[in-house]
């Protein structure tokens, strides 16, 4: 009975006194932030009804998309219909941008980058030779892993970083014509 | 005075960035004031207030003896962390291993995030300067746990783009060109990312640590950021320090 008093009391000292350490040295768990930031699995679109357009309009604010990192950091005002910021949970935030330029060459591009392919002339090199056709191409900006389980390239609709409406701007600058 | 010409120095050479950009590759002329930086690196004045506080604890004696070694041992036990250390009870970087010193020593730890232990981490680490990285992911089932989840977090596509460090250095990307950058091999001697955190990053005019740069990279390729010494950073530390193992210990390092 003595000795079982004893151990107890040793073993509620030890531990009393490794708990010291693991109260003064910070080690917040991570794991619920990480489960709500985790990428929901890969999901099959359809491409809404008159998607691709030539509105010049829509296609400006594709073009911008494309081009920018987000409502902060770009340089020139952003076309009619686009906010530079937007209110997410009562906080006013820069509104997030495709800054597809960061990996992909195109028309007008500046300083881009080659991690993804490089998309000059894409209408007349994929879409009119029959290579790709516009769904191809609303599903690849949507969610590009239901066609390459490994891609590198962004997940924009799947995350709920764009609406419909604005992967159909983006597409729809992709595949228009466009001057050097 | 040598602080104000480093800095001086730092803008120079950032200037001379933006022109070399163009063409992707640093001209001669940034490179020799690339070279003249690391002699005189901004960071470091931290570095030393680091020793400081070192000293103020008992210098290396008392932490050699904190951490239960010989003190000439102390160079290479430190190029060794993350590490698991039984009295702590956890898988446990630098900063968070002088917490606790800290708070064995009767100070109140310096918060992980704080100027401080940025100062204090750095120096301590620097004390294996010359070492090489010898991390030992198998030393014990806490160290391959860890090693699991970190390649496990580094591997984890998140955020509103869906990315995930793999993303952006896995072998088949390293080397092609994120906009303007280069995307880094964080396994490249040249690179010799984990040797040479604490670094001092001239496009911020500071220094960082290790889990404080992975953090920029999730706050720019907009994953939630995870907080500094969470098991899983740590795990995300002992992941990347272990693809520079072998490696030179430089710190501080300097950096873009
Ligand atoms: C982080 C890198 C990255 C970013 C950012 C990125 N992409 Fe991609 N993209 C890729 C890679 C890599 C591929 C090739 C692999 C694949 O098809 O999944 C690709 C493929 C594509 C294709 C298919 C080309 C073809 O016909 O095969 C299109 C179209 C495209 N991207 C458009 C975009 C648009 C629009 C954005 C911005 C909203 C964007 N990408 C952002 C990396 C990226
Ligand atoms: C969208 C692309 C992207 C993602 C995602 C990304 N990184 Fe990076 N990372 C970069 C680029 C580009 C650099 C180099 C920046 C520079 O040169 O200033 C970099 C630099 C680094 C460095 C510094 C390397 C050195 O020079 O010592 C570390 C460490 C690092 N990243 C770790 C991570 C970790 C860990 C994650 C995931 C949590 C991550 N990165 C996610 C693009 C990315």
């Amino acid at each position: 009975m003595r000795g079982w008093l004893v151990l107890t009391l040793g073993a509620t000292l030890l531990c009393s006194f490794a708990k010291d350490y693991k109260d003064v040295v910070e080690h917040p768990d991570a794991s619920a932030i990480l489960e709500q930031d985790k990428l929901p699995p890969p999901k099959r679109y359809t491409m809404p009804k008159g998607c691709i357009t030539d509105d010049p309009d829509a296609i400006a604010r594709g073009r911008y998309i494309f081009h920018n990192l987000n409502g902060k950091k770009a340089k020139t005002p952003p076309p009619k219909g686009l906010p530079r910021f937007i209110v997410v949970n009562g906080k006013k935030v820069p509104k997030q941008y495709g800054n597809c330029v960061a990996c992909h060459n195109i028309e007008g591009a500046q300083g881009p980058g080659n991690v993804g392919p490089d998309l000059h002339r894409y209408k007349e090199l994929f879409i009119d030779t029959g290579a790709r056709d516009y769904a191809f191409v609303y599903q690849k900006i949507a969610d590009a892993r239901v066609d390459n389980p490994t891609t590198h390239m962004t997940i924009n609709l799947t995350t709920g970083l764009f609406t419909p409406k604005e992967i159909c701007e983006i597409a729809s600058y992709v595949v228009s014509k466009k001057e050097e | 005075m040598k602080r104000l010409l480093s800095i001086a120095l730092a803008g120079l050479l950032m200037g001379g960035m933006v022109v070399a950009e163009e063409k992707l590759s640093m001209s001669a002329q940034d490179r020799a004031l690339y070279e003249e930086m690391l002699e005189n690196n901004p960071a470091d004045i931290f570095v030393e207030e680091g020793a400081e506080h070192l000293e103020e604890l008992g210098g290396e004696e008392a932490l050699a003896k904190f951490l239960e070694i010989d003190e000439e041992e102390l160079p290479k036990y430190l190029a060794g962390f993350p590490r698991y250390i039984p009295k702590i009870g956890m898988v446990v970087a630098i900063d968070q291993m002088l917490q606790a010193f800290m708070y064995d020593r009767g100070k109140q730890p310096y918060p992980l995030k704080s100027a401080e232990m940025d100062g204090f981490a750095a120096y301590v680490k620097s004390l294996a300067n010359g070492e090489k990285i010898n991390i030992d992911v198998n030393a014990n089932e806490a160290m391959q746990a860890a090693y699991r989840l970190g390649e496990e977090v580094f591997k984890m596509r998140r955020g509103k783009r869906g990315l995930s460090c793999d993303s952006c250095h896995s072998k088949d990307v390293v080397g092609l060109r994120l906009r303007m950058q280069i995307l880094p091999d964080l396994g490249d001697p040249k690179v010799k990312a984990a040797a040479t955190w604490p670094a001092y990053r001239m496009t911020k005019g500071k220094m960082f640590t290790l889990q404080k740069r992975f953090q920029q990279c999730m706050k720019n390729a907009l994953l939630a950021q995870i907080p500094l010494g969470s098991p899983q950073m740590v795990a995300l530390e002992v992941y990347v320090t272990n693809m520079a193992k072998g490696q030179e210990i430089q710190i501080p390092g300097l950096k873009r």
